[in-house]
């Protein structure tokens, strides 16, 4: 799984996260609507899942490996909180 | 008032009527789509014509109202009886926002507390279902992704070369592709910005809908960025951003101007006018903000052009020259000496192209003419036989006389309108006095279609309007008595126009309880309109005509409605100024018909001119019966006035030097040449010096200070340049 909840409460993002994911997100998020969401393993994130992020108004918390997701995106989430 | 407001006034009027109308039809037929579609139009424009003027509170209102109808139009919700009830009540406050408008010549500035009633009458309205959240970005803000994209990122602007707007389609990931992985693939990508415009929150989420866009900022030409997204679908938006070393304009002042440029190049017609109104102003502020105070002024000038055209692309070419410097009046060349002249809202005429075009052509035709005298006059210079010249000029005139003919027809045909245009406020109208009263109605319109002069047709709406009260609130029976004579409970008003012959006739038909004889025998005599042997002798049809007679009102009790004291005697003085006259046929226990006869147009009369005490007048045709030569000992006193018999009837004389208070030229002669009118039904003789010849005239209505004069009802110019009266040969005998 590359969208699992771990036991410490926290919703990670490891590896690449296919389309699929999104759908797996959205219900981890409508389950546990206050978790920590961790991408410090993510490598790739697709745009469907990115959108779940964006309607949650989630920002998640680490430095991914890949530079778009880190450098722009992450950025681009908090930006949309405005 | 300046031009916004004019223009403002007359679309929102417009736009005010239609959604009355769609409303009224809604009522009936909640789920017709297409009137769903332009009541929302009609709401949405208005909104954006309140932003071209800068009217915030009606803006609020209206887009409340516009939520909620955007929802209707979507399929979550339906037309109720409540929606009807608050969209009239919205359309109402903007009436009278217009009528205030109207008088001052400004937005009204306390506005905010109607506004806020609308909007809670429609957060009411929207509550009633799910969360609907944020709203999809309005077409209108589409431009503004650029300034979104680069509000605190003036260091990322100054470096890139493109910015772009990405709209993927919804259907994208279930094709398997991944705009931002498309998005990464940008050379130089410095900023990106994600924007949701789906339904907000996580349990309103279609996670397999793609509903994002994506702006950016990066270091690729516009080309570079285009051939990244090939083969993508979605929609694509790319603004060129210039090396900005060399410019004087300030990166962000130059995003907001081509934020502008973009809005324009939108292809769509609605809110154009409102679109073209903001982007023009944001571009004359910015302007204006730099300290480019003559540029500003430019592009006010040009905004005002371009408005009057709705050239959208005109604008936009302007903010370009501007964006790269060149002076903006290279495209505005022309637009001081060629800025419209401005028109009072209220004498604008709305015509068919197809009768300036009738215009057009015939302008043509009489050039043709003109040329032929031309023609003419230079074969008899070269000597030509005088018969050859005349018989030339004999067929030209033919053909002048044609034409002139024919252009007084399309020149007449352009003061022709729908009845349409005072019919469709009545729907309305009569929904309310019905709800007032209680008692239900149907109205239905017939002929609406029907054409009369404009001041025909504008003068119609007040008495008709009362005609309209009085059949709900007099003609119609209460719902009880209504049960007791066996009638459906729902009454029947029709309002109904036809031409005929040289006349229209406009009816108001009830299917109530006709009119009481008897009780207007009994009001007539307690009234002091008649006395009572007279009223005994009158036949029932003149009896149902009293309720014309002035101070007469057959209202037991009188109502908010009717019955202040204004009787039909209005209506009757209202048509009667126009021309027209008022019947009435009453069906005991069936209904009641008020049949209102009024001319086609009344532009063009034919005239008899008369001379009397060295002037020349003209009396309407139509009112003379004949003329006659009176021996002056036939002409007996009556009192102080004088009568003659004619074909055994005793006909009153008037003297016209006389009766209009000019001196009496000396009676010469044996005979008094008598004009025989009749007016009102009734014959009278009207002495005059001498009988003149008959004409067509375009009569012009006395306006000013002489509107309300009494006894004329116009005037035209003759041939010779002198002005010729037409009298009121009725007002004449009163």
């Amino acid at each position: 799984m590359t969208v699992r909840l771990d036991d410490d409460g926290t919703i990670r993002l490891v590896n690449d996260c296919p389309a699929e994911d999104a759908e797996s997100l959205l219900q981890l998020l409508l389950e546990h609507p206050g978790s920590r969401i961790d991408w410090n393993l993510c490598r790739g994130a697709h745009t469907s899942v990115i959108q779940v992020l964006l309607v949650a108004s989630r920002a998640p918390a680490g430095s991914p490996p890949d530079a778009f997701l880190g450098n722009l995106i992450g950025p681009a989430l908090v930006r949309s909180r405005r | 008032m300046n031009e916004f407001i004019e223009q403002f006034l007359l679309e929102a009027r417009e736009l005010v009527e239609q959604a009355t109308d769609d409303l009224l039809a809604l009522e009936e037929r909640a789920a017709d789509a297409n009137r769903i579609d332009s009541l929302f139009r009609a709401f949405h424009t208005l909104k954006g014509a309140a932003g071209i003027v800068d009217f915030l509170a009606m803006g609020r209102a209206l887009h409340a109202a516009e939520e909620v109808l955007s929802e209707v139009r979507g399929g979550s919700k339906t037309v109720s009886p409540k929606l009807v009830n608050d969209g009239l009540a919205c359309v109402d406050q903007v009436i009278r926002w217009l009528d205030e408008m109207q008088t001052n010549g400004q937005t009204p500035t306390n506005a905010d507390a109607a506004a806020d009633e609308i909007v809670r009458r429609f957060m009411a309205e929207a509550n009633s279902l799910a969360d609907t959240g944020k709203n999809a970005p309005d077409d209108a803000e589409l431009g503004s992704w650029l300034k979104r994209l680069c509000a605190d990122r003036g260091e990322d602007v100054a470096q890139s070369r493109s910015a772009f707007c990405f709209r993927p389609d919804a259907e994208a990931f279930f094709r398997g592709e991944d705009p931002l992985a498309v998005v990464a693939r940008i050379p130089g990508l410095r900023a990106v910005d994600l924007a949701w415009r789906g339904m907000s929150g996580l349990e309103n989420m279609d996670p397999f809908s793609c509903a994002v866009d994506i702006a950016g900022l990066a270091d690729a030409t516009e080309d570079e960025v285009r051939a990244t997204f090939d083969g993508i679908v979605g929609r694509l938006e790319i603004v060129d951003l210039p090396d900005l070393a060399t410019s004087q304009i300030p990166p962000q002042a130059r995003l907001v101007l081509q934020g502008q440029v973009l809005l324009l190049q939108e292809g769509h017609l609605e809110g154009k006018a409102g679109r073209l109104a903001a982007a023009g102003r944001v571009a004359s502020n910015v302007l204006r903000h730099l300290g480019m105070v003559a540029s500003a002024s430019e592009m006010d000038a040009i905004l005002v052009e371009c408005l009057a055209d709705e050239d959208a692309a005109k604008l936009a070419a302007a903010i370009e020259n501007v964006i790269e410097e060149k002076p903006a009046n290279q495209i505005a060349g022309s637009v001081d000496s060629a800025r419209p002249n401005q028109i009072p809202a209220s004498r604008v005429l709305r015509v068919d192209a197809a009768r300036i075009d009738a215009l057009v052509n015939l302008t043509g035709e009489l050039t043709v003419v003109k040329n032929a005298y031309g023609h003419i006059a230079a074969l008899a210079q070269s000597g030509a036989e005088p018969k050859d010249i005349v018989a030339n000029l004999r067929a030209q005139q033919a053909l002048f006389d044609r034409l002139v003919g024919e252009l007084q027809r399309a020149v007449l045909q352009i003061r022709v309108l729908p009845l349409r245009q005072v019919f469709q406020r009545f729907p309305r109208q009569a929904r309310e006095i019905s709800t007032n009263l209680g008692k239900p109605v149907k109205f239905v319109t017939e002929g609406d279609d029907t054409e009369a002069d404009a001041t025909i047709v504008e003068s119609l709406f007040e008495p008709l309007l009362h005609v309209i009260r009085n059949a709900i609130d007099h003609g119609i029976e209460a719902p009880a008595r209504r049960h007791e004579r066996g009638k459906p409970p729902t009454a029947a008003v029709t309002l109904r126009a036809r031409r005929h012959l040289e006349n229209v006739i406009v009816e108001v038909e009830d299917d109530g309880g006709g009119i009481d004889v008897d009780r207007v025998r009994e009001v007539a005599i307690a009234r002091n309109v008649l006395s009572s042997d007279v009223v005994a002798k009158m036949a029932d049809a003149e009896v149902v005509a009293l309720i014309f007679a002035p101070g007469f009102s057959t209202a037991s009790e009188v109502t908010g409605l009717s019955g202040r004291g204004v009787g039909m005697d209005s209506v009757k003085t209202a048509v009667e100024r126009v021309g027209g006259n008022v019947t009435v046929d009453s069906r005991p226990g069936q209904g009641t018909t008020i049949r209102l006869t009024l001319p086609f147009t009344v532009m063009m009369t034919r005239v008899m001119t008369v001379e009397a005490a060295g002037q020349v007048f003209g009396f309407p045709l139509d009112t003379v019966v004949e003329t006659a030569a009176v021996a002056r000992e036939h002409l007996v006193s009556i009192g102080l006035g004088r009568a003659f018999v004619l074909r055994d009837r005793t006909v009153p004389l008037v003297d016209l030097a006389a009766s209009l208070g000019l001196a009496r030229s000396a009676q010469s002669g044996g005979e008094a040449k008598v004009v025989v009118t009749s007016a009102a039904g009734q014959l009278g003789g009207i002495e005059v010096d001498r009988l003149g010849e008959r004409m067509d005239v375009m009569l012009k209505p006395m306006d000013g200070l002489l509107k309300n004069m009494r006894g004329v009802a116009g005037t035209t110019l003759l041939g010779d340049g002198r002005v010729l009266i037409v009298l009121d040969v009725q007002e004449l005998f009163q």
